[in-house]
Parts: C-alpha cells; sequence; structure tokens
C-alpha cells in the first residue's frame, strides 16, 4: 500500500503561519508523500512563498507541489518557486519524479492546468487572439502533463494539478463557472498515460470524489473541501 | 427589482461586491459568495484565517458603505484527517 497524502488551497500568508503546523508532526503516521495542489498562498509573493515553506518544512516525508492561479498573481513565479524549494518542497510543472516507497516506485507527474470547461462546453481555440491564446494556454498544459505522466517509469502513477479534469468534483459550484475551474484536455491527458489516481484543488465549493471518462479516480483535495490539514489515499501498488 | 437601500439592482451590488472581495488585495478570495437583500449584504464561503474573515467585512463595506454585512464565512479546518480513503 503506498499511503498518498494530500491537500490544496492551503492560502497561506503571514497571518496564517502555522496553522496546519498541529497535524503535520504526526505525518509520517500516516502518510509516504505530501502532495500539495496549488494555491499556497494568497497573492503568490516571495514572503507568502516563505510561511508555507516554513510550514512543510521537515514534516517527515517527501512533500512534491504544483502552483495555483493565486500562486502566479504576484507575477513572481520563479522567487516563488526557488522560496518553496529552499523549504524543501519540489515545485513540479510538466515535469515528475518517481519515489522509491515500500519497495515500490511512485511516480507524480504534475501541472497548474487552467480552464476551458469540459466535453461538449467547452471554449474553442477560435476568434479573438485573447480566446486563442486561453485555450492554447490549457492545450499546451495538457500535453505538457500528458507526456510528463508518460515518461514515469514506475508501479503507481499520479497526476497532481490545480485545476480539476473533470466536472464530477465541482458539484457545489455554480454551473456557471465551470469553464474557470477546470478542463477536459486535463482528464484526456490523464486516461491516456495509465493513471492511476488525480488529485487536484481550486474547487472551493466542489466535491472531494469524482471520476474521468476513463474510470481513473479523481480527488479535490482543497482544503475547504477535505476539512482538515490533509487527506490520506492509500493506493495498491 | 431595484435595491431600496440604494436604487440599484442588487445583482449589479453583488457582482461589485464580489469583485472588490477577489481584486482587493487585502481579500483575494474569488469564492465569497455574495447574496444582496434590500439593504442588507449576506457573505457564504471559506477563508484561511479569522483575520481574511475579518477583511471581507472591511472590503464589503467599504465597496458599500449604506448596506449591513453580514459575515457568515467559515475559517477552514486543519485538523488531523480521519480513516485514509483505500483506492483499489
Ligand atoms: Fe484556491
Ligand atoms: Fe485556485
Amino acid at each position: 500500500m503506498i499511503r498518498i497524502a494530500a491537500v490544496g488551497d492551503v492560502h497561506l500568508g503571514p497571518e496564517a503561519q502555522g496553522r496546519l503546523r498541529p497535524a503535520l508532526e504526526h505525518l509520517p503516521e500516516h502518510a509516504d508523500v505530501l502532495l500539495l495542489a496549488g494555491d499556497l498562498t494568497r497573492h503568490g509573493t516571495p514572503e507568502e512563498a516563505r510561511v508555507v515553506a516554513t510550514e512543510f518544512r521537515d514534516v517527515g516525508v517527501p512533500v512534491l507541489a504544483v502552483l495555483g492561479n493565486h500562486d502566479h498573481h504576484g507575477d513572481a513565479v520563479p522567487e516563488v518557486t526557488e522560496a518553496l524549494s529552499e523549504g524543501g518542497i519540489q515545485v513540479l510543472e510538466g515535469d515528475g519524479v518517481v519515489l522509491p516507497v515500500d519497495g515500490h516506485r511512485l511516480g507524480v507527474a504534475g501541472v497548474k492546468g487552467f480552464g476551458g470547461g469540459f466535453e461538449g462546453r467547452c471554449a474553442s481555440a477560435f476568434g479573438e487572439p485573447e480566446m486563442k491564446a486561453f485555450v492554447g494556454h490549457t492545450i499546451e498544459i495538457a500535453g505538457k502533463l500528458q507526456s510528463a505522466l508518460g515518461s514515469l517509469s514506475c508501479d503507481i502513477r499520479v497526476a497532481l494539478m490545480h485545476y480539476s479534469p473533470v466536472p464530477d468534483t465541482l458539484h457545489g459550484e455554480p454551473l456557471e463557472i465551470y469553464p474557470f475551474l477546470g478542463a477536459y484536455q486535463l482528464g484526456e491527458a490523464v486516461d491516456a498515460t495509465g493513471t492511476h489516481l488525480a488529485v487536484h484543488g481550486h474547487a472551493h465549493a466542489g466535491c472531494e470524489r469524482g471520476v474521468t471518462p476513463g474510470g481513473v479516480r479523481v480527488r479535490n483535495v482543497a482544503q475547504p473541501v477535505i476539512r482538515s490539514a490533509f487527506t490520506v489515499y492509500c493506493v495498491e501498488a | 427589482m431595484l435595491n431600496p437601500g440604494s436604487g440599484e439592482a442588487p445583482e449589479y451590488i453583488a457582482a461589485r461586491i464580489r469583485r472588490a472581495l477577489a481584486e482587493d488585495p487585502r481579500t483575494a478570495e474569488l469564492g465569497i459568495q455574495v447574496i444582496v437583500k434590500g439593504a442588507h449584504v449576506y457573505l457564504c464561503g471559506t477563508v484561511s484565517s479569522q483575520q481574511c474573515k475579518e477583511e471581507l467585512n472591511r472590503v464589503a463595506q467599504e465597496r458599500e458603505p449604506t448596506l449591513t454585512v453580514h459575515n457568515d464565512v467559515d475559517v477552514v479546518e486543519a485538523g488531523e484527517p480521519g480513516a485514509p480513503e483505500v483506492l483499489r
């Protein structure tokens, strides 16, 4: 059994420093790895990223993360990534990592993801350049996710992203904003690569459980959804 | 229908408050539901700290000083999780 802890949307800043720390003290008893599904900060500043780094430093298991839209808000992605790395958090964006766990190889690939919507109700790369850029961003990221997942040589393959690959885990959000919450192309990448589990955040008012059209389990681990410091999924290798 | 509090449609007032809560750096909250009924504003959702919750009041109240703001927002729970989910 590989035990995967995950949480997204912790939205930390100096005012919330230490909020998760008491629950994290016992993390190695619960899990072999911790995945952070983006929106680690509120405004995407290096100062907030240092708060995140301190919060997850030395938790006793490897910590892998993707960034979310909030982490991009301050236009300081390199500095934010650097600050997180200094806390031992490995930030994934179109790449992956394979960790040895209990005699097995756990592969995790990550991207931020983006919006656009879902099958039959989604944006198309047509018309104004702004629209083409919007959809183009999604397509580019989904392509990176697919190649990162595909290149992992591992026993259990996990996709980590901020935006949702399916509409299932958005239930509870207003239907009208689904196109800003995820994109079906992310689910396609998951389904094309023999992935075992997809983890995302971003949909604070959504629900935890869903499944891709290809039958891969999807979990929305946004902290307001899981209502705890993290949640744990055990996957049989 | 116009809002008795301000003579404006409540939908526009709610939309303005919602955008202010997202775009004002003091709040930067995109997931707050804003409902305007007459002279009252109701805020729902979840934020990461008590301070974030209080900032919502400040920003909404500044945006619409004549309305009464009711803050029904939750502060997120950060305790240890229950039993793990086993995926087979
Ligand atoms: Fe978020
Ligand atoms: Fe987000």
